[in-house]
């Protein structure tokens, strides 16, 4: 099961929005059963960004994990989604 | 979901996102749904995590802060007569020109969560963007939201 941490500001508003998207898109994409969906506030995970495989934020992170995160920016204006779901699913695929 | 009369400002004209964000905000707490120091507390989030979104045609804000400033979860609303420029989520440097701002009064996670999924909907609609900078009173705006929002 791979970790998937979805996470924003405040951990309340726009990340629940690409919560509520990446659900579907999993469940569309048949990926429901390998991955599990946390979500929480940037500045609760940045010291532990490690724990989770795959990782989206709306928000700018520090230098040193940016490599890690993926723009989760695109759910929310609907410009680029395609792109950024190939990024998810590479590192959900990734052994 | 409906926009409260008291709680959305048409045709705004203002010279920066700090003079929007302070008069949504006092709408807010002149209200009662949120807590007195909830515009500081907005302020603050929009520097840390800017919240200017590159919709088309216009860019869209949503600015939003913690939960525990909040006492009833709703949206208020304003339409720019002239954009103002807010920070582009996700970055620290790059600016959106912003002719709407949708200020979310949020309290825990779960709330509105049909809501904000139906908000985020629309904005990323142009047409609706387009129709919703040019309303002209607030039951235009809940007509034109009725059932999306």
């Amino acid at each position: 099961m791979k970790k998937l941490l979805i996470m924003c500001g405040t951990g309340i508003a726009t990340s629940t929005v690409v919560k509520g998207k990446v659900e579907q898109w999993l469940k569309d994409n048949n990926l429901s059963q390998e991955v599990k969906i946390y979500q929480s506030k940037v500045s609760d995970e940045i010291g532990r960004i490690d724990e989770y495989d795959v990782v989206l934020s709306t928000t700018l992170v520090p230098n040193n994990i940016k490599d890690k995160v993926i723009d989760g920016v695109p759910l929310l204006t609907g410009i680029g989604v395609d792109a950024m779901y190939e990024k998810v699913r590479a590192e959900i695929k990734r052994e | 979901m409906r926009i409260e009369e008291e709680l959305a400002i048409i045709e705004l004209e203002a010279d920066s996102k700090e003079q929007v964000l302070q008069l949504l905000g006092s709408r807010l707490i002149d209200q009662g749904y949120v807590k007195e120091g909830f515009i500081e507390s907005i302020l603050k989030r929009e520097v840390a995590y800017p919240t200017g979104l590159p919709t088309e045609p216009f860019g869209v804000a949503i600015p939003h802060t913690d939960g525990d400033m909040v006492h009833r979860s709703t949206v208020a609303f304003a339409s720019l007569k002239k954009p103002v420029q807010f920070l582009m989520m996700g970055t620290d440097d790059k600016l959106v020109d912003v002719q709407l701002i949708f200020m979310l009064a949020l309290k825990s996670p779960d709330d509105q969560l049909e809501m904000l999924q139906k908000l985020m909907g629309l904005i990323q609609d142009p047409e609706m963007v387009s129709k919703l900078v040019r309303i002209e009173s607030v039951g235009a705006l809940n007509e034109l939201v009725a059932g999306k929002v």
